[in-house]
């Protein structure tokens, strides 16, 4: 019987482990991808980004304002204001490191955007310390809409027509990155 | 009604914001010998006339240091209206602290009355209204705390500023431990409206600094107040108090942020004020089933 020399053996096992290593990032490269792309047009097609997307002109079809006016006006954003491209930024800045070796393979953390991270890039235009995507969930004040309509020609454009159907209404609150978070941050941890 | 959590919730922070301001910020202001003036008041009983001072929300809380609270007033030169304990009241009068005025139990309208007080730098509120009706509709008068000349009583009632209007948002329940312990999450937000902006940076500077601060459940009926505004004991220290209450279950805060109304947006009211927000999250660990 032929006896093979420790060195091929520890040489075979580094190479066999590189494969595997190659195999095992590939594979989760290509799950992360996928799902990184769909909590990104998850958050693009969520009715409060796309109301916002649409302008001080948009109509409210997240329901927060029971139709009156919309979310860009309502808010007090300035007309050519992008209020949601830097959670965008945030979302699309998700990535993940190799964390080395596990029993079953290899691990990787993913590194993703906080609710914390979110609500700081997105501030109230009349109050900076405020944020309006934690607004979303936790319910807005209609100040925004009021002191813009106050100013001799309002920021939003659109904003004055609106004012009595908006202060007859009340602001309806709902989930927004809180729970899309929440969501793919359990969706990276089941990726294999 | 019997009381429940939210009732104990508001007393509590009340009273908590009250002597949180007034020690971390010395925020009142003393003065001696002033004089009550005195006006009518249909509210009061026909027994009393009514002698106010220039100022609403006179401190009521003896352990903030350096604050002077009156026991009674002065009557031509004679104290009167001292807290007697055994008819668990003052005789002949009644201070009310809230609206800055002695009661006195009279019919002459033309005493000589002067008392010596300390007056809250910001009046405090607990509201319903909203933030756009409370800042925009521009309902409220400025009771500036520097003297000036030709000062007399204030209006009782109405809410005047400098002040901090209170609002509770929202507030939910969830799961927290086995044995169906629950986190009980509250929001309140406190709209600080102030004359200018060295007192809102104070005030917003203060309560930033509280976050993870715990607040005594207090029941309404420790209370300091009766029907009059005046203090039901004679005398209220919220340290003794809080003490008393402060085991296991007490609130605390666990979230705040603060912020300021942006000068763009400031520009656009009519009347010349500071606003700022301060956001309070604040919970309490219990069994609501019990």
């Amino acid at each position: 019987m032929i006896k093979i020399p420790k060195s091929v053996i520890k040489e075979l096992e580094r190479k066999s482990q590189k494969t595997k290593k190659a195999d095992y990032t590939k594979t989760f490269k290509k799950n992360f991808d996928k799902t990184k792309e769909e909590m990104i047009e998850e958050f693009l097609s969520d009715p409060v980004t796309v109301e916002l997307l649409s302008g001080p002109s948009g109509s409210n079809i997240s329901g927060t304002l029971n139709g009156n006016s919309n979310l860009f006006a309502f808010i007090g954003f300035q007309s050519g204001d992008n209020p949601t491209e830097p959670i965008l930024s945030l979302l699309k800045n998700t990535s993940y490191k190799d964390a080395g070796e596990s029993r079953k393979g290899r691990k990787f953390s993913v590194i993703m955007p906080t609710t914390d991270d979110i609500f700081s890039v997105t501030p109230m235009p009349w109050a900076t310390g405020r944020s309006w995507a934690k607004g979303i969930e936790t319910g807005i004040s209609g100040l925004g809409f009021l002191l813009n309509k106050s100013t001799s020609s309002s920021r939003s454009g659109v904003a004055i027509q609106a004012r009595s159907k908006v202060r007859s209404g009340k602001f309806n609150n709902r989930p927004y990155i809180s729970a899309l978070l929440k969501k793919y941050k359990k969706k990276f941890k089941e990726i294999r | 009604m019997i009381e429940q959590y939210h009732h104990k919730l508001t007393n509590s922070f009340m009273l908590w914001f009250d002597n949180y301001l007034l020690t971390k910020g010395q925020a009142y202001t003393n003065h001696t010998g002033v004089k009550l003036e005195h006006y009518s008041d249909d509210r009061i009983d026909s027994a009393y006339k009514a002698y106010g001072s220039p100022y609403k929300q006179w401190v009521f809380d003896s352990s903030v240091s350096g604050a002077v609270i009156p026991d009674g007033v002065t009557v031509g030169n004679t104290p009167t209206g001292s807290y007697n304990s055994l008819v668990s009241g003052r005789e002949g009068m009644a201070l009310d602290f809230d609206n800055g005025r002695a009661l006195v139990e009279t019919s002459n309208e033309n005493y000589e009355v002067t008392a010596d007080f300390s007056v809250k730098d910001f009046n405090l509120y607990f509201t319903n209204e909203t933030e756009e009706d409370l800042i925009v509709e521009n309902k409220y008068t400025i009771n500036s705390r520097v003297p000036s000349a030709g000062f007399g009583p204030i209006e009782p009632y109405d809410q005047v500023i400098p002040a901090v209007f209170f609002n509770t948002n929202t507030s939910n329940n969830k799961g927290f431990a086995f044995g169906g312990m629950e986190e009980t999450t509250t929001t309140i937000t406190a709209t600080v409206m102030s004359e200018d902006s060295y007192m809102l940076d104070g005030v917003l500077s203060i309560f930033n600094d509280s976050k993870n601060e715990s607040i005594a459940l207090i029941p309404i009926s420790e209370h300091p107040f009766n029907e009059f505004n005046d203090l039901k004991e004679g005398s209220f220290n919220y340290k003794d108090l809080s003490e008393a209450h402060n085991k296991c279950g007490s609130l605390y805060i666990n979230n705040v942020n603060t912020s300021k109304l942006t000068d763009r947006a400031r520009k656009s009211l009519s009347n010349n004020i500071f606003v700022g927000f301060v956001d309070f999250e604040i919970q309490q660990h219990r069994f609501r089933h019990q």
